[in-house]
């Protein structure tokens, strides 16, 4: 849910940024003032584009000011040179760019982190480049003068302040779509990509369209803000949109707080504005504008180290300390779970044909075969570099096999992306939790649910009942709200569990699910399980912990140096000899 | 070492800490580059246009009023060049404005100039800057229509070579020099044999001194901006065996770039607007401005205090400080004998159509003539 | 300061065009000394590169100011040598000290105190660094740039039409020393295998009784020397500037992801890649556009062979 805001403040917010374009038209205001203004709005919306792809889906991008260097030439270009209306240029230039976006995005299919920054960089270089080469087409160095102003319902924008007041009404308009966009199922995959990738891959987000998404809105967004200022400052030239831009673009997002567009916001009025307060220094601090740029590099510095969510971080942290305790959750009304997996009869629901998987010359699974039947518990153990957690892997798409198939039900889905595995009703766990550590209980869960195919309603009103009721299930309900680094490992873990039932899995991956939990949790996770099954859902899992292997499966299969060695019911495989050399090295009895 | 910026500054604070009789002066606005990159320029701006004032102020100011200087930092941007003019418009009482000198800060702030209607004068060279419809824009220096015209004559007339290589760097100055010095030499009914473009701050001229040799060009004239790069270009065209003969424009002759060139500018000639010993009133001026601030002077501080004895003498000759008057004022100059050379303006704004033509030997420059246009 | 021009050895080739040269020699020659030229920028791409894999490869952080260690060394030559008029060896040996201070500086301002986050806090944090450097730099010594002496009274030796800055030929050397000296102070020395052992695992280092902190200084230490050296050879060709470390820094963040992200021959061989196909590109195609073709190249890599030359495809521990 979005925070809730109270009725007061609402409307003093709403007053205030009515009053404040407005204030102009009633009071004395320098041209200078306007300008300064004008810069700060335009900018904002840019670093706003920032907001989406680092603050909420973490992905680094130093070409924001390519970006806004494209919505402005496409403003530039195609009224001057073009003869075409402002907002037929605006169109044509963020269309370009977010055409620029959507490829950059693109590239993260392959590379994250680094390499994105250097792809970013490389982009913001070449383009730098062509604006400036290009001279046919750019203008070149000398730029493009002369660009009008725009008609807004056949009224000209050409007083200042006029034009002021409509890039204020785009800011704010940006500011709210960007303000609800956490609380959308866009929002939820973007910030679950953001905290651990993987996890949100595996659970069923679409994450290179979430990135791909996630870049093109920041490229529109950072084009518009380019367009409205070549609008509004009637020359643009190439030396306005290089990295040294983009980089203070990025400083700009970080000293206000990346994740949230407010903090956007504050950091561009800072940044623009920094220079020109420094101007109205006494004479005696008056030095400080000279070194004001060296403090600007510290202070970026000191912001990572202190300050990670900038200063609206701090805003809001003062805010929830001051705030009344969080809303007791109303579990009243909160549906059962609703499992709906298809009946008992039917073939194996996981088949694993002749899979291997090597890397390099190590071979870590070579040739299994295992059949999971519909309904029951299977259990897959062996000694440590057994095989097993690769063999999960391959199986919920993290890696691709080298040979061999793999099934879900009839379809062989041996080469789908995890994503479209979770799809299909394939859920997975992880040895260490994964949860994405900064959303709620309920927010983790609802990204479960937010699947393809699930078959519950659209739109957010569902996924939460869907959530609830996976939180129901696990008990842990009234902790819906809380965030999740602050819960307990074993809560941690349960919450684990609801975000994949959220999703209505047929068939369920469990990775060393009882790691970490001591016996009193063991024993209520073997009732949990014991439950999963009673409802008709298919469970394969690895573990370490023998009797608890022994007391929850139908059916073990023993993997040593990638291959089967033993399989079949928990009695027959733990009296095995090779079973227990494989463990202990020697041939021997058992007690 | 100098601590560059604080002297900009403290020259900043000094001249805006107005002394107390500040009611009654005529104040004149200037933007200047006092952070960023291109501080040391700004620094010597300042300079050159504090000791026209202190000069004007000495012989009894104009119209019975002192000059005050109001310095506004421009942070070496475009958008800052036009919030810097828009504040100094908004401040009461400016009635000119000093601007700066680079041709895309000129260009972003000409249409707020063009709107407060004050007269403004200009340091930088792209001649499309006083065409572009804007009556209040004054140029303080020679444009690069005749630059280009003073390198072509000199090479061509006295050097007696034909076959021209133009080396530009592709930034708008380059660029615009570029076309200009083709345009001329096609008036003299010549086609260059090479023309060839290079990034700012490129680390190898490699690829350009050999496009230069293989067109067999006997001489090259060059519109470059930074001074590294002519360091570097000039020595790798020595250590690449070219010796044709090379006109350039005027950033050859900054005290930068004959440090950093050394010995490989021995013998190149170059056009230059200020030159020490071109004149009676420079060798006046470099006396002055040496005893005054210890240091050598150069074109960013020339043009400046050109600029400010012009609007002095504008605002004397109208008697006035209306707008129209001093721009009636101004265009009223004609045969004036300034630094940088003999003013007369035209109603466009351009008040100088020549340049000097000079030597560089042995880290010294030498006068050796003056190129004038009548048009 | 004007000084009497260097000797050259070998008269400099017969101005402009000889028409006694052949085409085919001429061309030959022109593209023997683009390549040349390429090689020795190159040089300065990978010592640049190289101290930048230590980093990463001790700390795994993406080091955005170490182009700025260059700036760094080239000012501090420029103080003792221009300014104080020590004598080169000890200018040297000074600004080299300074270097080595610099970089147990920016271990604990920069890297420490943001050792346990993610990558993304750290990239920005030296981006701040490499800020801050510059403009304090700007600060102290004014934006104009500063000439540098050559290592050697040499202006260069001309070989077959080919000339041969003799800067060029020092930091070739240079380089082939310094990757030999780093190659064995790695593989044949102890300290040089602790180094290597808390590059790979520090835990295990730890517990193995390596001072982990210390050993991470080192490596600061020692990449902040390297990219000094880089700046002092570099600075009499390019000048001393605040920006000179800039565009060095990105191509040599490009060449190491060429070469094989991590991967010290890899670094070597992108920046000797880089800046030859630099320099033939600018050569034959166009010269404005040089810039582009690092980033062009870069670009190919990342779409067709992320892993670079060297690199291994590394997976995701599940």
């Amino acid at each position: 849910m979005p925070p809730k805001i109270s009725r007061p403040w609402l409307v003093a917010l709403a007053i205030v940024a009515i009053a404040l374009p407005l204030i102009p038209y009633r009071f004395e205001v320098s041209a200078y003032v306007v300008q300064m203004f004008m810069q700060a709005v335009t900018y904002a919306i840019a670093v706003l584009g920032l907001v989406v792809v680092l603050g909420y889906t973490g992905q680094i991008n130093l070409a924001q000011a390519a970006f806004f260097g494209l919505g402005a030439y496409g403003v530039a270009l195609g009224t001057v040179t073009g003869g075409w209306s402002f907002w037929l240029s605006l169109a044509a230039g963020a269309a370009v760019a977010t055409g620029a976006g959507l490829a950059l995005g693109l590239t993260t299919i392959r590379l994250g982190g680094h390499y994105l920054a250097m792809i970013t960089i490389s982009f913001q270089q070449i383009l730098d480049l062509v604006l400036v080469n290009w001279i046919e087409v750019t203008r070149g160095p000398d730029g493009v003068a002369g660009i009008p102003r725009p008609s807004l319902a056949g009224f000209e924008l050409a007083d200042d302040r006029a034009y002021l007041v409509f890039c204020a009404a785009v800011l704010y308009v940006v500011v709210f779509a960007v303000w609800w966009l956490p609380h959308t199922r866009l929002g939820r995959a973007m910030r679950s990509v953001r905290e651990n990738e993987l996890a949100a891959e595996v659970v069923g987000v679409h994450t290179l369209r979430t990135k791909v998404v996630a870049f093109s809105l920041s490229a529109l967004l950072g084009a518009i803000g380019g367009g409205l200022y070549a609008g509004g400052f009637a020359y643009i030239s190439p030396d306005n949109f290089n990295f040294a831009r983009s980089v203070e673009f990025l400083t700009a997002v970080l000293l206000g707080g990346a994740q949230s567009p407010f903090g956007g916001v504050i950091g561009t009025l800072l940044i623009v504005q920094m220079p020109e307060w420094l101007k109205h220094l006494p004479e005696s601090l008056r030095f400080i504008k000279d070194v004001y740029l060296a403090v600007y590099g510290i202070g970026v510095i000191l912001i990572m180290v202190f300050l990670p969510e900038g200063i609206w971080g701090l805003i809001k942290a003062a805010r929830a300390r001051l705030a009344r305790p969080a809303d007791t959750t109303d579990t009243s009304g909160v549906a059962p779970l609703d499992f709906d997996v298809p009946g008992a009869a039917g073939g194996p629901v996981l088949r694993v044909k002749a899979l291997s998987k090597h890397f390099g010359g190590l071979k870590a699974v070579d040739g299994i075969d295992i059949e999971v039947a519909r309904g029951s518990v299977h259990a897959l153990i062996g000694p440590n570099g057994s095989g097993k957690t690769t063999s999960l892997n391959v199986v919920s798409g993290i890696y691709r096999p080298t040979a061999g198939q793999v099934m879900l039900g009839e379809e062989d889905v041996s080469l789908l992306r995890p994503h479209q595995r979770a799809g299909r009703g394939m859920g997975r766990t992880f040895q260490n939790i994964r949860l994405f550590s900064t959303l709620s209980a309920l927010e983790n869960v609802m990204v479960g649910a937010q699947r393809d195919r699930n078959p519950i309603g659209r739109g957010n009103r569902a996924l939460r009942a869907r959530a609830m009721s996976a939180l129901a299930f696990v008990g842990l309900a009234d902790r819906a709200h809380v965030i999740v680094r602050n819960l307990p490992y074993g809560h941690q873990r349960l919450v684990e569990i609801a975000r994949v039932l959220a999703g209505h899995p047929r068939l369920l991956l469990l990775d060393e699910p009882a790691a970490g939990l001591n016996q009193t949790e063991k024993m209520e996770f073997v009732d949990l399980l014991r439950r999963l099954r009673g409802h008709g859902l298919t469970i394969f899992l690895i573990d370490h912990d023998m009797g608890l292997v022994e007391k929850v499966s139908d059916r073990i299969t023993v993997l040593n140096f990638g291959r089967k060695i033993a399989e079949g019911s928990p009695q027959e495989v733990l009296r095995n000899p090779d079973v227990i050399a494989a463990y202990l090295g020697t041939a021997g009895k058992v007690n | 070492m100098r601590f560059v910026s604080l002297t900009a500054v403290a020259a900043l604070a000094i001249l805006t800490a107005a002394p107390a009789v500040a009611q009654d002066t005529i104040k004149i606005g200037i933007v200047v580059e006092a952070t960023g990159p291109n501080a040391e320029a700004g620094v010597f701006t300042l300079n050159g246009a504090k000791l026209a004032l202190e000069e004007i102020n000495a012989a009894g100011g104009v119209l019975g009023k002192r000059l005050e200087l109001k310095p506004e930092d421009n942070q070496s941007t475009n958008p800052g060049t036009v919030l810097a003019f828009s504040k100094l418009f908004g401040e009461k009482g400016i009635v000119s404005i000093i601007g700066p000198i680079r041709s895309t800060q000129i260009q972003a702030a000409s249409p707020t100039i063009a709107k407060a209607g004050i007269p403004t004068m200009i340091g930088g060279t792209d001649p499309s800057l006083t065409k572009v419809n804007n009556r209040w824009v004054f140029r303080g220096r020679p444009n690069d229509s005749y630059s280009s015209r003073v390198i072509a004559d000199f090479g061509v007339n006295t050097l007696k070579k034909r076959k021209w290589a133009i080396v530009h760097s592709t930034d708008a100055f380059g660029s615009g020099g570029m076309n200009a010095l083709t345009a001329s030499l096609k008036a003299l009914g010549i086609t260059p044999v090479l023309v060839q473009g290079y990034t700012n701050n490129s680390q190898d001229f490699t690829p350009v001194v050999l496009a230069v040799k293989k067109s067999g060009a006997d001489i090259i004239g060059t519109y470059m901006t930074n001074s590294p790069d002519v360091g570097i270009f000039a020595k790798q065209l020595r250590q690449l065996g070219v010796s044709a003969d090379w006109v350039g424009s005027p950033s050859l002759v900054s005290v930068t770039a004959m440090e950093l060139a050394g010995p490989a500018l021995n013998g190149v000639h170059s056009v230059a607007d200020f030159t020490p010993d071109a004149s009676a009133e420079s060798k006046a001026y470099t006396a002055k401005y040496k005893a005054a601030y210890k240091l050598d002077p150069d074109v960013y501080s020339s043009w400046a205090y050109d600029a400010m004895r012009i609007l002095a003498r504008a605002i004397g000759d109208a008697k006035s400080t209306e707008p129209e008057a001093i721009r009636k004022g101004i265009v009223g100059i004609q045969g004036w004998k300034g630094v940088e050379g003999t003013y007369s303006f035209d109603d466009k704004g351009d008040g100088l159509r020549g340049y000097n033509v000079v030597r560089i030997d042995n880290g010294k420059v030498g006068f050796i003539k003056h190129i004038d246009f009548k048009d | 300061m004007p000084r009497d021009p260097l000797p050259s050895f070998g008269t400099p080739r017969a101005p402009d065009s000889d028409p006694e040269r052949k085409p085919s020699v001429e061309a030959l020659t022109n593209n023997l000394q683009v390549i040349f030229q390429g090689l020795a920028l190159g040089s300065i791409y990978a010592l640049v590169a190289l101290g930048f894999v230590l980093i990463i490869r001790a700390t795994n952080v993406v080091n955005f100011a170490q182009g700025d260690f260059a700036m760094l060394g080239g000012y501090a030559m420029v103080l003792f040598f221009s300014a104080l008029g020590w004598p080169y060896a000890l200018a040297l040996v000074a600004a080299l000290v300074v270097m080595a201070i610099f970089g147990v500086l920016f271990n604990y301002g920069v890297y420490y105190p943001l050792r346990h986050r993610s990558f993304l806090p750290v990239l920005i944090s030296t981006l701040g660094a490499s800020i801050f450097l510059q403009n304090t730099v700007l600060a102290v010594f004014g934006p104009q740039p500063r000439p540098l002496e050559k290592t050697l009274p040499v202006d260069g030796i001309n070989v077959g039409g080919v000339f041969l800055d003799s800067q060029y030929l020092v930091i070739l050397a240079v380089t082939l020393l310094l990757v030999l000296g780093t190659y064995l102070f790695f593989e044949k020395t102890l300290l040089g295998k602790k180094l290597q052992a808390t590059s790979q695992d520090k835990d295990m280092a730890r517990l193995l009784g390596i001072p982990v902190a210390l050993m991470i200084s080192i490596t600061f230490i020692y990449s902040a020397v390297l990219g000094g050296i880089a700046g002092v050879l570099v600075g009499p060709i390019l000048f001393v500037s605040i920006g000179m470390g800039s565009i060095i820094a990105l191509k040599a963040f490009a060449a190491t992801i060429i070469g094989g992200f991590g991967d010290v021959t890899g670094a070597i061989v992108g920046g000797l890649l880089l800046g030859v196909i630099e320099s033939l590109a600018a050569y034959h195609i166009s010269v404005p556009y040089k810039d582009a073709y690092a980033f062009l190249a870069l670009f190919l890599f990342l779409l067709v062979r992320p892993q670079g030359i060297f690199g291994e495809k590394v997976s995701e521990k599940a």
